[in-house]
């Protein structure tokens, strides 16, 4: 099976236990009384947030590796977790403000997480926009690689930023030392949400990846302009 | 007297719906580029 359609199979997956995810979410999973239904958004917003920063630190690692290899498949491979994880941070980035409405009474505040969560995703397209500008593909590489790595450096301030700066982001409750701070129904929808997010970001990736590769193969005979 | 629970469905229904359309969607895109590539 080509690598094309082995990641349409596992995005298919994804797709159908994201809708078995928000059938628990919503029908099987209690309501948090002080929040009420709009609490319910943390299932999707903070799996993308963890697989929005994940995707960056890969594309920083790949980009790293692929600076001492110029192994083409490393680079290839970070395009594709940086498209991926734009996708992850723009779920962040819209789920963010609905859920804040009406929990803080303000779809947006300029303090650390958000503004560099902001800067994150900002960091992605500027990727993406320097990757689609160079048309030159081991400079593109080189280039992109360095920026990429940039955007690695970012995100530990973003997951530190609730200890470092006042806030009205709350403190992880999942990610934290010690036991989560959530009941047991709601960490199991949770870890639920956090393993199909995985899924699709697997799932993405691959597809992405096989776009690459296909592009560069007509890239090389002249077919299609750079990718 | 217990306190209520706030009602606002309405932002929960609009972020599952957006994040169900985003990622639809980018899935749906990368199908179609990988078609247009793969078109003789």
């Amino acid at each position: 099976m080509s690598m094309l359609r082995v990641g349409r199979w596992i995005t298919a997956i994804g797709l159908v236990l994201l809708a078995g995810v928000y059938l628990r979410a919503l029908s099987f999973t209690p309501v948090e009384q002080s929040q009420g239904l709009a609490q319910k958004i943390f299932y999707l917003h903070v799996p993308a947030a963890i697989w929005a920063e994940t995707a960056m630190i890969l594309v920083g690692l790949a980009s790293i590796f692929y600076l001492f290899t110029k192994d083409p498949r490393l680079d290839r491979f970070a395009a594709s977790s940086a498209e991926v994880g734009t996708v992850f941070c723009a779920i962040v980035l819209t789920t963010g403000p609905i859920w804040g409405k009406p929990i803080w009474g303000t779809w947006w505040t300029w303090d650390a997480r958000l503004t560099l969560t902001l800067f994150l995703f900002l960091l992605y397209l500027g990727y993406l926009l320097l990757r689609s500008a160079v048309p030159d593909p081991a400079m593109r590489a080189r280039y992109a690689a360095v920026l990429g790595i940039c955007g690695m450096c970012e995100v530990p301030f973003i997951h530190l930023s609730v200890y470092m700066f006042p806030t009205l982001h709350p403190m992880p409750i999942v990610l934290q030392p010690g036991r989560p701070k959530l009941p047991g129904s709601m960490l199991t929808t949770w870890l639920l949400s956090l393993g199909v997010f995985t899924v699709l970001y697997v799932g993405f990736v691959v597809q992405r990846y096989a776009l690459s590769y296909l592009r560069e193969q007509l890239e090389a005979a002249g077919e299609v302009g750079h990718a | 007297m217990p306190e209520s629970v706030p009602q606002n469905a309405t932002y929960m229904i609009a972020a599952y719906i957006l994040v169900g359309v985003i990622l639809t969607g980018y899935a749906l895109s990368l199908y179609l580029r990988a078609r247009r590539c793969l078109r003789p």
